[in-house]
Parts: structure tokens; sequence; C-alpha cells
């Protein structure tokens, strides 16, 4: 078991996540709860390695099924996500309908360029990229099972639907312009 | 509590036993072969390879012996053309998803992936090979992981969780991203939960856990020993 390296995340975390896990222990599915609330309560919205190693510790897991579990769902993140969020569905029949060229489209519009990533299709769940000011992250999903309105984009949690290159231009340009 | 004695049918013969086993179990206590890959005697059983699967009568779904439980009465076919053509199936999918190349491979020739294949009549493969990159872990003084030769058995896995205790490695993501993953993508040398007990590099069914040390055919895994700690200990899975 790890032991719990304390004082390397901040006090007040440690207190939330304490409280978090008091409340969840014994049950079954405590662990994704514990990981969720601690997401939600981090700035940019993410799981640093030093808060799974302190939970791992606090619930006496060994570390590798906490990064198991933390990279098997789609919702946790591991890296810091951006202020705005632009989620592209890269399934079958958003591709189909030419989800490629919104995400080509959004990313060069970003000025995240199109190196990386989705080279060969197998990528299309795992894309997540985030611009350097970290005010957006564009990512994809393999469905939101949304089809009849594919190519569907999802902004800052909002669905739009028969998105094209064009609406989706104009909702970065309406988050930029409210900053 | 003694258990439940109950028949079933193992490829038309009355056999009886125990409630509660597997299909698996009940075929091995009677002297029953089914081809197993991620199975390994005394570990809990995932159903991650589906070799094991067999036919029950009265349903048209392959059922994997070694998660289904058996039931009174159950008439089991562990061997027909369809299953041959769907354990085949399997095993190609394994085979083009990372890559095998016996040739180049410290287990060649003690390879439980070249032994089912070589059992099932695989000669060539008819689907298209992935041929992903993937890295080598050379981090640990005694021994090597290599992904391109890993079947995602989680036998490692099981093996060092349950036997060993130090529940050092696991998987992490998954579909075509899933990988065996030692801590927090911590490199093998560097895990401190690492016991150095090798069980996994034995326990492994390919070449993917190796000795350092050894050359191409050299690696010759001691399955035995692993299997044998289980039962001495009197593990109950
Ligand atoms: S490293 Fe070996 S034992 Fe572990 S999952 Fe891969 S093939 Fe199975
Ligand atoms: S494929 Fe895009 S919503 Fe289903
Ligand atoms: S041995 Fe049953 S699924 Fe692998």
């Amino acid at each position: 078991m790890p032991t719990p390296s304390l004082g390397s995340i901040p006090t007040d975390e440690q207190v939330f996540i304490d409280k978090l896990i008091a409340i969840r222990r014994g049950r079954p599915g405590a662990l994704l709860g514990v990981l969720e609330a601690t997401q939600e309560r981090n700035r940019y919205k993410y799981l640093p390695l030093e808060t799974l190693r302190y939970v791992a510790a606090k619930m006496e897991m060994p570390l590798a099924r906490i990064y198991s579990v933390a990279t098997f769902y789609a919702l946790f993140n591991l890296q810091p996500q951006g202020e705005n969020t632009i989620c592209i569905c890269r399934g079958t029949a958003c591709h189909t309908r030419g989800s490629r060229n919104l995400l080509q489209g959004a990313r060069l519009e970003l000025g995240l360029g199109l190196d990386g990533g989705e080279s060969d299709g197998n990528e299309a769940d795992k894309l997540l990229l985030t611009t350097a000011d970290q005010q957006f992250t564009v990512r994809t999903v393999a469905c939101f099972g949304q089809c009849a309105m594919a190519p569907v984009v999802e902004v800052n949690h909002r669905i739009c639907g028969h998105a094209t290159e064009r609406t989706l231009q104009r909702e970065i340009e309406t988050i930029r312009a409210g900053e | 509590m003694p258990q439940k004695k109950i028949s079933i049918r193992i490829d038309g013969e009355l056999i009886s036993a125990l409630e509660g086993q597997t299909i698996l179990q009940a075929a091995k206590a009677n002297g029953k072969y089914i081809p197993t890959l991620c199975d390994l005697d005394g570990l809990t059983s995932v159903g991650a390879c589906r070799i094991c699967l067999v036919e029950v009568s009265g349903s048209e779904r392959l059922f994997p012996a070694c998660t289904t439980p058996i039931q009174e009465g159950m008439s089991v076919t562990t061997n027909s053309p369809k299953l041959t053509r769907y354990r085949r199936i399997s095993v190609e999918l394994l085979l083009i998803e990372r890559n095998h190349v016996c040739a180049v491979c410290v287990s060649n020739g003690h390879c439980e992936l070249q032994t089912m294949a070589s059992a099932l009549g695989i000669g060539t493969v008819g689907l298209a090979y992935n041929f992903p990159k993937l890295s080598i872990d050379m981090s640990h003084p005694r021994f090597v992981l290599d992904h391109n030769r890993c079947i995602l058995c989680t036998r490692c896995v099981r093996v060092c969780a349950e036997l060993e205790g130090a529940h050092m490695w696991e998987l992490t993501s998954r579909g075509i991203h899933a990988r065996i993953v030692s801590e927090m993508n911590e490199q093998w040398g560097k895990a401190t939960s690492c016991t150095s007990c090798g069980k996994c590099v034995h326990a492994c069914p390919t070449g993917a856990l190796a000795e350092k040390g050894w050359a191409v055919e050299e690696m010759v895994k001691k399955i035995d020993a692993v299997t044998s700690l289980v039962h001495r200990r009197g593990a109950q899975v």
C-alpha cells in the first residue's frame, strides 16, 4: 500500500478529499464518486497524479488500480483542461457527415495545428488538445447518442446539432468576444 | 458446508460436479480439455481471451467456460467446427493486434499463443495487421516488458494482485489503446510496489514479460511453479 505523501497537495484539497472518502467509505463505486467530485473542484478540471496518489493512500488502494480507473473512463482528465471545452463527435454517423472537417477547422481556428492524434482513425476517442493560453480544449468522443443531429459538437456542455464549420467558428468567436 | 453435487453432460458424457464450479473447473476435474489462454489455475477468471468458448444445448450463444457457472442438467459441447472457427478468429485477432514476430522472440517454441495458433491450424492470417509501434520497458534490472507481444490476458495483473499481494500491474485505457501499466504509468524499475518476485514473468503466456539475458527461444516459463504455489497455499478462488 502506498503511504500518503502528505504535503504533496494543498491542505484544503486534502480536507475536501478526506471528507468525500469518509462519506463514501465502504460503498460500492466509492472511488468513482471521490474522483468525480475531486476533479470537479479542481480549477482546471483534472486529476493531477499527486492527487491520485493521495486518494490511493487514503483509500488504501494500489496506485495501479486508481490509475486504471482514472484512465478507463473518458470522464476523467489527467491533463489540465482549458476554460472552454469543444467536444467534437467522431462517431460513425458524425464522421460520415463530415466531422473530420469540423475537427480540423477547430484545430486550425484555435492554432492547435494538425499534427498528432487522429492519424490513423484509431485515435478517434482519444484526442485531447489544449491551447497554450489554457482558454480552449478540443477533444473528441466516439458518439453522443444524438446521431440524428449529426454532425454533433458540444460547446461547453451545450449540444449543437447539424454543426457546420461556419457555426463552429461563430461559437468560438462568441466565446472569445465574451472573455 | 459440503457443496451440493449436480450432474451435467460434457460432450455427451454424464459427470457429477460441485455447484458453483465453472464449466472449465468441472471439465478439468473430470479430465476434459477445454483450450484456454487467459485463465490460470488458482487466479480469478476474467473471460478476456474467448478461446474457451463452448456450446450449451438450448442456446444459440456461445459461453466462455472459464466464467460460466454450471447448472443442473446442462449439456456442454467443447469441440465442434463452429467452436474451432470462433476460437480461430479470437486467436487471429490477437495476432493482428500487436507485433507477434516469433522468429525474433525469446519465447519462440514455448509460447502459449503460438501453441494455440498451431493447435487451431492457423497458418496465415486473413486479416490486416495493425503493426502498432509500442514501447519496451527495460527499466527493471532483471525483467523486461515488451508491449508488442502482450495479449492483454491480465494474468500478470492477477498473479501480482492475488498471489503476491503487490498489485503493481493494471490495465490502463481501453479498446485499442489498452495497455498493461505498472503503478501510475511509472517505469517498472521505478515502481516501489514491485517485489521483483518474477511471478508475472512466469505467468505470462507470451514473450511479453521475460527475464533479461535470454536469446531467441531461450525463455522457458515456469508456469507450474506459479500454479503449484497456489495449491500449496490452499488459495481458493
Ligand atoms: S504482459 Fe503477459 S501476462 Fe501480462 S497481460 Fe500481457 S500477455 Fe498477459
Ligand atoms: S455518431 Fe455522433 S452522435 Fe452518434
Ligand atoms: S480462458 Fe476463458 S476467456 Fe480466456
